[in-house]
């Protein structure tokens, strides 16, 4: 999609595991060159260590792609975590902060990293990881639920910013997906709940990394736009 | 589906004989699929496009219920079943909305909407018959935010998200997935029927609907016959329920 005869390449973050690494495992089986940064390695062509908290950590690590790929085509954020079964009042403040460093702030420090390289050339895409959780509400994990909010606003914005050029912004928002983020014995996990989805079943991190391949291949008429692959959570 | 167990899938596409249905058969044909084509009448166009898929012209009109029939029982005798439709045929008049007569209402509900209800009917025992199935409604920007002077049009497009969500709930647990796609300025023959309305020339139509939109740019019929082959391919496995809008950013309201 580059152009050049160099196959194309992608940056993911949390690329480590779940959803980054099945993102970075389907990109690669399409011929792309992968980046990962994460906080472990990634089983990428240029794996990096790297914080999404740190804003100048971010800078290096994007420029440390560069270096070695020339430019970056794709840019997925799905660096994260989850923590769930927190009653409200019950949400520390080192937690709160915790998790809007992570999803809110790591998401605004990828996007800061990596689109004056996208605009001075006007092209590419970056594609964000957030969660039905944010279109729907969710009791219990109350600060991951506002964190991924967030980040719909936070790409919305930035997508129409920068829309009269040929970057676009847009977000891939999963159901429950069967990755380490939910615990064995997760809510979202158990009968009881699968057996609200219209489909039954958690969704595949394969199934997330296609919504984010599409995106990235044929998605130039997205700006903005919130796809979900939810199984039927939120409809 | 069929596509995964080594076999062309079928699906079926309605108003086929132009722009984004013909796009979208193109499109599914080159991704594997066997594909009947659909529009209401049996002109050369419709015959062409399926020697060049390959496929199987049905043509018809999908407001008369005989009609609906008597086209899935042909493509099921010839091709085999049917694992996917792309709903996508569609009447439209403009005009303001007290001076639309009856006529004209009834003759967009009945084909953008009812024509595909009794579509929808006639497939899914097929889909049921072979384990699953897609379904793609192509809806419309003005079904989900409404346009001055296309009441009608609009109340079918809505009343197709709605019936993509309510399938969505009730058939997705067989494993028949109906998603809807809603566009809203594509660069097709339509845009003429927009012109005439607005009484300008297609060039500045073209103009007023871009700087509508934030990027500038109208779809193609290859952007959304792209949506419809995520849909109904193998990725769109997850997908059920939602209404994917390539509108380049231009709506502010969500379906």
């Amino acid at each position: 999609m580059s152009g050049t005869a160099a196959p194309a390449v992608v940056a993911v973050t949390g690329a480590a595991s779940g959803i980054g690494a099945a993102t970075v495992g389907l990109f690669r089986s399409r011929g792309w060159r992968t980046a990962g940064i994460d906080l472990r390695a990634s089983d990428t062509d240029l794996p990096l260590l790297q914080d999404v908290t740190d804003p100048e950590g971010m800078q290096s690590a994007v420029q440390s792609v560069m270096a070695a790929f020339g430019q970056i085509d794709v840019m997925v954020a799905a660096a994260g975590y989850y923590e769930e079964g927190i009653d409200v009042c019950d949400i520390t403040r080192a937690q709160w902060d915790r998790m809007l460093a992570v999803v809110l702030g790591g998401t605004v420090n990828t996007c800061r990293a990596v689109l004056p390289q996208m605009l001075a050339r006007n092209g590419g895409s970056v594609i964000v990881i957030s969660s039905e959780l944010a279109l729907g509400g969710s009791a219990t994990d109350l600060h991951y639920v506002a964190a991924k909010g967030a980040v719909l606003g936070l790409v919305k914005s930035l997508a129409v910013e920068v829309a009269s050029t040929g970057v676009r912004l847009n977000v891939v928002a999963p159901g429950p997906t069967d990755t380490p983020l939910l615990s064995a014995d997760s809510l979202w996990r158990k009968g009881d709940y699968l057996r609200t989805l219209p489909l039954g079943r958690l969704v595949r991190p394969s199934e997330v990394a296609a919504a984010v391949y599409y995106l990235a291949t044929e998605g130039i008429a997205y700006c903005g736009e919130v796809l979900s692959p939810n199984a039927g959570a939120v409809i | 589906m069929t596509i995964e167990q080594g076999g062309r899938p079928v699906v079926v596409v309605t108003g086929a004989a132009q722009g984004l249905g013909y796009a979208t058969a193109l499109r599914l044909a080159a991704d594997g699929f066997l594909v009947a084509v659909n529009d209401i009448s049996d002109d050369r166009r419709l015959t062409e496009l399926a020697e060049r898929v390959g496929g199987l012209a049905v043509p018809g009109d999908i407001a008369d219920p005989d009609a609906v029939t008597a086209m899935i029982a042909t493509v099921v005798a010839r091709l085999g079943g049917v694992d996917a439709l792309v709903a996508n045929a569609a009447a439209m008049a403009m005009g303001p909305f007290l001076e639309q007569s009856a006529l004209d209402w009834w003759r967009q509900i009945d084909v953008n909407l009812s024509g595909h209800f009794r579509l929808v009917q006639a497939v899914v025992p097929h889909m049921r018959a072979a384990g699953g199935g897609r379904i793609v409604l192509i809806a419309s920007e003005w079904g989900v935010s409404g346009h001055a002077n296309a009441t009608a049009y609009a109340a079918s497009k809505a009343g197709l998200i709605a019936l993509a969500k309510g399938l969505a709930r009730e058939l997705g647990p067989e494993g028949i997935l109906s998603n809807a796609i809603a566009p809203a300025y594509i660069d097709t023959e339509q845009l003429q029927v927009d012109a005439d309305d607005a009484g300008v020339s297609l060039a500045q139509m073209r103009q007023q609907y871009r700087d509508l939109i934030p990027t500038g740019q109208l779809a193609t019929v290859d952007d959304i016959a792209g949506a419809v082959a995520f849909l109904v391919g193998p990725g769109g496995s997850a997908a059920v329920g939602q209404v994917l809008q390539p509108n380049g950013g231009v709506v502010r309201t969500r379906a």
